[in-house]
Order: C-alpha cells, then sequence, then structure tokens
C-alpha cells in the first residue's frame, strides 16, 4: 500500500555497536564468520559469502579436464591480490613454474560500466518511488567495497610480477619426498603465522594444494598417511585465520578412501569435464557452445551453526565468458520432451526451443 | 580416429606445456594393441623422415620385444633404415633388463649364448630397469644424441609399460612418465598398456597422465561361462579379427573429445573404417527418457486414420447406445497413445477404430452446438 515502512517491534536485535574491522579481503558473515573471497564472485555468491576463515576446501578432479586449475589460480592470485600469504604444493619439480600463469585482475571492465551506467539512467524511466533505490552512492559504495573483497579475474592476463615475487609466498615440492612429514611442517610454520584470537583479524592465509594424491608423489600409495596429514592439516586450520584447498583425482584413491576424503572436507566441489560434440547434450542445455565443464557443490561449509545450506541448484557450468572471465551458471534446460533433469539444477530457461513440435495433439 | 591420433603426436607439444601422451590399452577379449601400436610407430616414423612433423627423430624404449621386430616392422613399411640412422634410436630393454648375462659373462668366463643379430648401430642395451633415474637419464642422452640439444624435439615410443610396472612401482613410474612429458625437448610420447595385467588403480593411474586415451574393445561382448557354445565360437572367431577402437581426446579448452572406429586386423596390417552404427558412443550425462514422445511416420498415418468418436459422424448411420446384451468383440489395439474410454478394434480391418457406444440415454448426446457460443464476451 503506502511506501515502505520499517517495521517497528518491541523486539530489537542487539547489533554489537562496533563490528570489528578485520583486514583487507576479509568479510563478516553470519553466525561470527569470516569470509574470505574465492576469487570467483560467483562461487562466493553460490557459497554464501565465499570460504568462511578455518575451513577446509576439498576439490575433486575430473582426470580428463584441469577445471580444477582454473580454481586454483582464481584462489590464490585473490589471495596474492589482496595481500594475503600463500602456500602452494604442487607435484611439480617447480611450482613456482605454475605461479606465472595466475591471472591479474579485471580492472578495466569494471570502470567502463560505472561510466555507462548514468546514460542508461536517463533512457530509462524509473518509476519514481524506486528512484531513492538506484542512488549513485550505493552503487559506488557497492563496487569499492566489491574489490576489496573479491575480483574477477582476466585469465589471459598474467598477474603482475611484483604480486608474484613478493615475501608472502611459499612454494613446497615435494615430488622428491618420501613422506608427508616436510609438507606437514611447512604447513604448520605457515599456520602459525595467522593464530585466531577474538580480536580483529589482520591478515589471513591461504594454503592450496594441487593434486594431493597424483601417482607421481611418493607417498601415493600411502592412503592412511594422506589421510591423517587431511585431518592434521583441517584441525590447524580449524584453529587459525586462513583456508586450505586441496584438489585431488578420486579416480586414483581407492572408494573408501575417496568417501574418507570427501568427509573430511568442510566445502566440497567437484569439477566434470563436458564432452565436445555431444549432440544430446547440446539439444538439452542451452549454452552448450560456451560451456567448458561442470562444477557441484557437494558440501557448504557451515561452522558455527547447525543449519545446513540448502541450495537452490548444485550443478553449474562453468564458462569462459570471452575467454578471459570465469563465470558459473545455473544449467538452464532447454525446452524439450518433460525428461525430469533430477540431477541439474534447472531454472526456467524461455530460450525458443529449437525443435518444432511433432507433439500437436 | 587412429588418422587424429597421429596428428596430435605428429603436431607435438606446445611451448609450456606438457607434450601430449596416448595410451593404447587393450585387453584379452581384443587383443590388438601391438597392431596399433606398430600402426601409430610406422607413421609417425614416416612423418619424421618427411620432415612434417614437429619431432625430429624418434627413441623407441622396447620392453617386450627384440630391436630387430622394430626395424623389420619399419622396413616392411617401406622406410628406409639404412639412411634413417640418425633418426631413431632403439634403447634395448629386452635383451638384459637386469644385467644377469653381464654378470654371468663376468663370473664365469663364457661368452653370452645370444644369437641376436647386433644391430648396434642403431639399438643400445640397457641393463638397469629398476633404477628409472637412471633409465630416464638414458632416454633423454639417445634423443639428445638424435637430434642434439636445444629446441629440438624427439618423440618417444615405450612398448609396454606393463613390462616397467613389473621392476619398478607405479609412483616411480608415474613420475618418470610426468618427468618425461614435462621435459622441453619431447614433442610427444606413447605407450602400450595391456589392461588385464593390473589392477584397476594402475590402469587409472596411466590414464591420468596421458592425454589420449586409445582402448581397443571387442565388436560384440561374450557372454560370461558360455564359451563351450557354438554361437560363442563365432563370436570368438568375429573378435579375432575385428575389434572397436575409442578413442578419448583431452583437449586444451577442457573438453573431451570421444570417437570410436571399427579395427580390421589382416595379414598386411591394420584397417580403421568408421562405425557403421551411429556415430560417437555417447556415455552421456543426459537422463533417459522413459518413453518415446514422438511418432514415427507409419504412426502418424494410422493417427490420421482414425475416425474420431462422434456419435454421430454425418453419414446417416443410426446412433447406437449400449444396451448391455452385446458381446463387444475384443480385439488387441496397438497404438502408442490411447486417449479414448471405450478402445475396442475390429478384428477384420487392418488399421484401428475407435468404436464408441453411448451407455445410456440419460446422457447428454454429442450435440453439434459449440458450447462456448453462449459466452457472453
Amino acid at each position: 500500500m503506502a511506501a515502505a515502512k520499517t517495521r517497528t517491534s518491541t523486539f530489537s536485535r542487539n547489533l554489537s555497536t562496533a563490528a570489528p574491522s578485520h583486514g583487507p579481503g576479509l568479510k563478516c558473515g553470519p553466525n561470527g564468520t569470516v569470509f574470505l573471497s574465492s576469487g570467483i564472485p560467483d562461487l562466493d555468491k553460490i557459497l554464501g559469502g565465499g570460504f568462511p576463515l578455518g575451513s577446509l576446501v576439498m576439490v575433486m578432479e575430473d582426470a580428463e579436464a584441469p577445471h580444477h586449475m582454473l580454481l586454483l589460480r582464481n584462489f590464490m592470485a585473490q589471495g596474492l591480490v589482496l595481500g594475503q600469504h600463500l602456500l602452494y604444493s604442487s607435484p611439480a619439480r617447480d611450482p613456482r613454474g605454475f605461479l606465472g600463469t595466475l591471472p591479474s585482475p579485471a580492472a578495466s571492465k569494471d570502470d567502463k560500466s560505472r561510466e555507462r551506467d548514468p546514460d542508461q539512467e536517463k533512457g530509462l524511466r524509473i518509476a519514481w518511488q524506486y528512484k531513492k533505490y538506484f542512488g549513485e552512492n550505493q552503487l559506488d559504495g557497492q563496487r569499492d567495497g566489491k574489490h576489496e573483497y573479491s575480483n574477477e579475474f582476466d585469465l589471459r592476463k598474467p598477474l603482475e610480477r611484483h604480486f608474484i615475487n613478493g615475501p608472502r609466498i611459499d612454494c613446497v615440492s615435494i615430488q622428491d619426498c618420501p613422506d608427508l612429514s616436510t609438507l606437514r611442517d611447512r604447513c604448520a610454520t605457515f599456520l602459525s603465522q595467522f593464530p585466531r584470537n577474538d580480536g580483529s583479524i589482520s591478515c589471513a592465509g591461504r594454503i592450496a594444494i594441487q593434486s594431493f594424491c597424483a601417482p607421481q608423489r611418493a607417498y601415493s600409495n600411502m592412503e592412511w598417511d594422506m589421510l591423517s596429514f587431511i585431518r592434521s592439516l583441517k584441525s590447524m586450520v580449524r584453529s587459525s585465520n586462513s583456508v586450505a584447498i586441496i584438489t585431488f583425482p578420486p579416480s586414483l584413491l581407492s572408494p573408501s578412501f575417496c568417501k574418507r576424503w570427501q568427509h573430511m572436507a568442510d566445502t566440497l566441489l567437484s569439477v566434470k569435464a563436458i564432452q565436445d560434440e555431444d549432440k544430446e547434450l547440446a539439444q538439452l542445455l542451452t549454452g552448450y557452445q560456451d560451456m567448458v565443464g561442470f562444477l557441484n557443490v557437494h558440501k557448504v561449509a557451515r561452522i558455527n551453526t547447525q543449519v545446513p545450506v540448502i541450495l537452490e541448484a548444485t550443478t553449474f557450468s562453468i564458462k569462459l565468458q570471452k575467454r578471459r572471465y570465469l563465470v558459473l551458471e545455473c544449467l538452464n534446460q532447454a525446452p524439450v520432451d518433460g525428461s525430469s533433469g533430477t540431477s541439474y539444477g534447472t531454472s526456467g530457461g524461455c530460450s525458443s526451443s529449437s525443435k518444432t513440435g511433432n507433439l500437436d495433439f | 580416429m587412429a588418422e587424429s591420433i597421429c596428428r596430435a603426436l605428429r603436431d607435438g607439444a606446445l611451448e609450456g606445456e606438457l607434450a601430449p601422451a596416448l595410451t593404447i590399452k587393450d585387453s584379452v577379449a581384443s587383443p590388438f594393441a601391438l597392431q596399433v601400436f606398430s600402426h601409430v610407430l610406422s607413421q609417425l616414423f614416416s612423418s619424421i623422415l618427411a620432415g612434417k612433423s614437429q619431432s625430429r627423430g624418434l627413441v623407441v624404449v622396447s620392453f617386450s620385444r627384440s630391436p630387430s621386430f622394430y626395424l623389420d616392422l619399419l622396413k616392411n613399411k617401406g622406410t628406409d633404415i639404412a639412411s634413417s640412422n640418425n633418426q631413431i634410436q632403439i634403447l634395448d630393454c629386452y635383451s638384459d633388463p637386469l644385467g644377469w648375462k653381464d654378470q654371468l659373462a663376468g663370473s664365469r668366463n663364457f661368452t653370452a649364448l645370444s644369437n641376436e643379430v647386433l644391430v648396434s648401430s642403431t639399438a643400445i642395451v640397457f641393463r638397469e630397469v629398476k633404477h628409472m633415474d637412471k633409465l630416464y637419464n638414458s632416454i633423454i642422452e639417445l634423443g639428445k644424441g638424435l637430434v642434439g640439444g636445444g629446441k629440438i624435439r624427439f618423440s618417444i615410443a615405450i612398448d609396454s609399460v606393463d613390462e616397467m610396472l613389473r621392476h619398478a612401482p607405479v609412483s616411480s613410474v608415474a613420475r618418470f612418465l610426468s618427468n618425461l612429458r614435462s621435459h622441453d625437448q619431447i614433442s610427444s610420447i606413447f605407450w602400450l598398456l595391456h589392461s588385464d595385467l593390473h589392477e584397476a588403480r594402475v590402469t587409472a593411474v596411466l590414464e591420468y597422465l596421458s592425454s589420449i586415451v586409445a582402448s581397443l574393445e571387442p565388436s560384440h561382448q561374450l557372454a560370461n561361462g558360455q564359451r563351450g557354445d557354438l554361437e560363442n565360437f563365432s563370436l570368438i572367431k568375429h573378435n579375432s579379427k575385428k575389434g572397436k577402437f575409442h578413442v578419448r581426446f583431452k583437449k586444451r579448452n577442457g573438453r573431451v573429445r570421444v570417437m570410436s572406429e571399427e579395427v580390421h586386423i589382416e595379414l598386411s596390417g591394420i584397417n580403421f573404417t568408421s562405425l557403421p552404427s551411429e556415430g560417437a558412443i555417447n556415455q552421456g550425462l543426459v537422463p533417459k527418457v522413459q518413453f518415446s514422445l514422438q511418432l514415427s511416420e507409419k504412426e502418424r498415418i494410422d493417427k490420421a486414420n482414425v475416425v474420431l468418436p462422434f456419435e454421430h459422424q454425418g453419414n446417416g448411420k443410426p446412433i447406437q447406445i449400449y444396451d448391455g446384451r452385446r458381446s463387444l468383440v475384443d480385439g488387441k489395439h496397438e497404438r502408442p497413445f490411447a486417449a479414448v474410454e471405450n478402445v475396442q478394434t475390429n478384428e477384420n480391418c487392418g488399421s484401428g477404430e475407435i468404436i464408441y457406444y453411448r451407455d445410456s440415454d440419460d446422457e447428454m448426446p454429442d450435440s453439434d452446438e459449440d458450447p462456448d457460443d453462449d459466452l457472453d464476451i
């Protein structure tokens, strides 16, 4: 009826006036959790803010596609750009080589859209009672805040050298190490820099372990040892202000260990390859041509609460917009015979059907 | 397709990327991996000789066959070995893989009893297959000897990773292969694998390490436990000459290309033809629909021929009301979609009919008037 009135009731939430100010790249979330960005704005939105500090993220790779590298690159680049510390381990002889492939934040895109907005505003006729929601200040504030927390990355532009050569990166190559004690010690020393206490958080840390059970690693058949490493890493991370992300190819583990590892994760994601020139899939999904893979969200971290997150959709398509920007989209099922896509999250895509109806009963 | 595989190996590696790696995998039911391997080997070598490929030399690491096998093979395919000495080298891990002959000869002072033809200019004997590092170094040395240092690349063919796995654990073989792939001077690498000899995990590891996986499967699956059947004999005979060849390419953009072909083994070699049935095997994520919602041509014609059950068809017949005393002939009806209450077909006519008798006079008769006519819009 009338213009929106703020509801007054006898109950008023007791917000602590001094929200603790955190360092760059950290955002407060519900239940006292603090988030840091995954480097992919769409993924942050899906997960409800980002990765909570103190959580362990595991990504199940697909042996046929390198999409987990995309996730890792964005994660690592985001940390470096915001001045957070990073520990990286990979099965290659020289992990530093990978740092050269990290993407750079795409700054120019936002500036362009900022210029366009006022012109667009003039063209649009917004009903008068809603104009107050489109104030310039709001938009600006939002954007600046976003930059401090998360960026969109341009995968074609490499990260500037000064980010990579800074003192905040540590690389561990454990190709020749017979067991995990070296890696565990390095993680322990790294995490000791970010102890968790009640005050404000000055800086956060990120650990990225790529292809943890890759066959090249000497310990790759010591399954119990790997599991206990994950467990100790998880407990170390939980008591510090950092996020650890581990990627692993589940096809190389025995099924029972695969399940155990999945249980260890606070947030569990998996990536899947897409078959090329798959006509059935092309008919089933809109936008098939641009997709490079699928991302499934199996578990979302819930720390300090017992309420689970129920996502509307758990499968997303990974697309590279203009071959530069990683976006995640809900799957849109093309209007088809009524097959029940129970394994996909669907949202009504009203694109025109490619099939002319034989079905004209 | 075999063509695309050979092309991929020919094109080789890009700067900064891992070299393409091919796994040729077979099983007892369809044991043609050696023929496929030989085919790929000879194709790659002829393109190296012709200068059409990125690599300038080929190193064959032979575990399961003597070096003379490869030289004969290439000779039979028409390539001139004598003049191409500086483009192929064979690391002979077949004659004396563990160095026993050496030890025997040394300790007992008798000459080795081998009567192999020495092809020492192209083959070098390697005696320490348990040490993957030394194997790696020897291969790189051989390759550099072929093409020199610098940026020129060479290819590697490994006959049978199975033998390597006998002598060394999976993780060192995996490390060996991935180090080879990441070496600057390696253009492409391919190997042979008999999947029955290993646990599933080992096959998974090798598939993880390769960028192209080619697997051979029998064209007709044999039923288990019925090997004595006459039918199965012909199937087995069939399978000994033909098979299916499935290839999965891991492309750079992260997509997987799946292709299939039929494979025929003849005396002269191996032939690849495209599959007679539908193109690529689809192991898709597509949910299967349980019923068919489409009409075939015949069904569409039949549908057009059905007379819809209005009470009077305008042809003067009296309206009949079912009075319970008639026995109605039941026939079988064959229509994919049946929509009406009383559907019976007359046995005599070939097509379907819908015969409708009104149950009693109480029901409103069908009228010609459109009930929507009295709507006041």
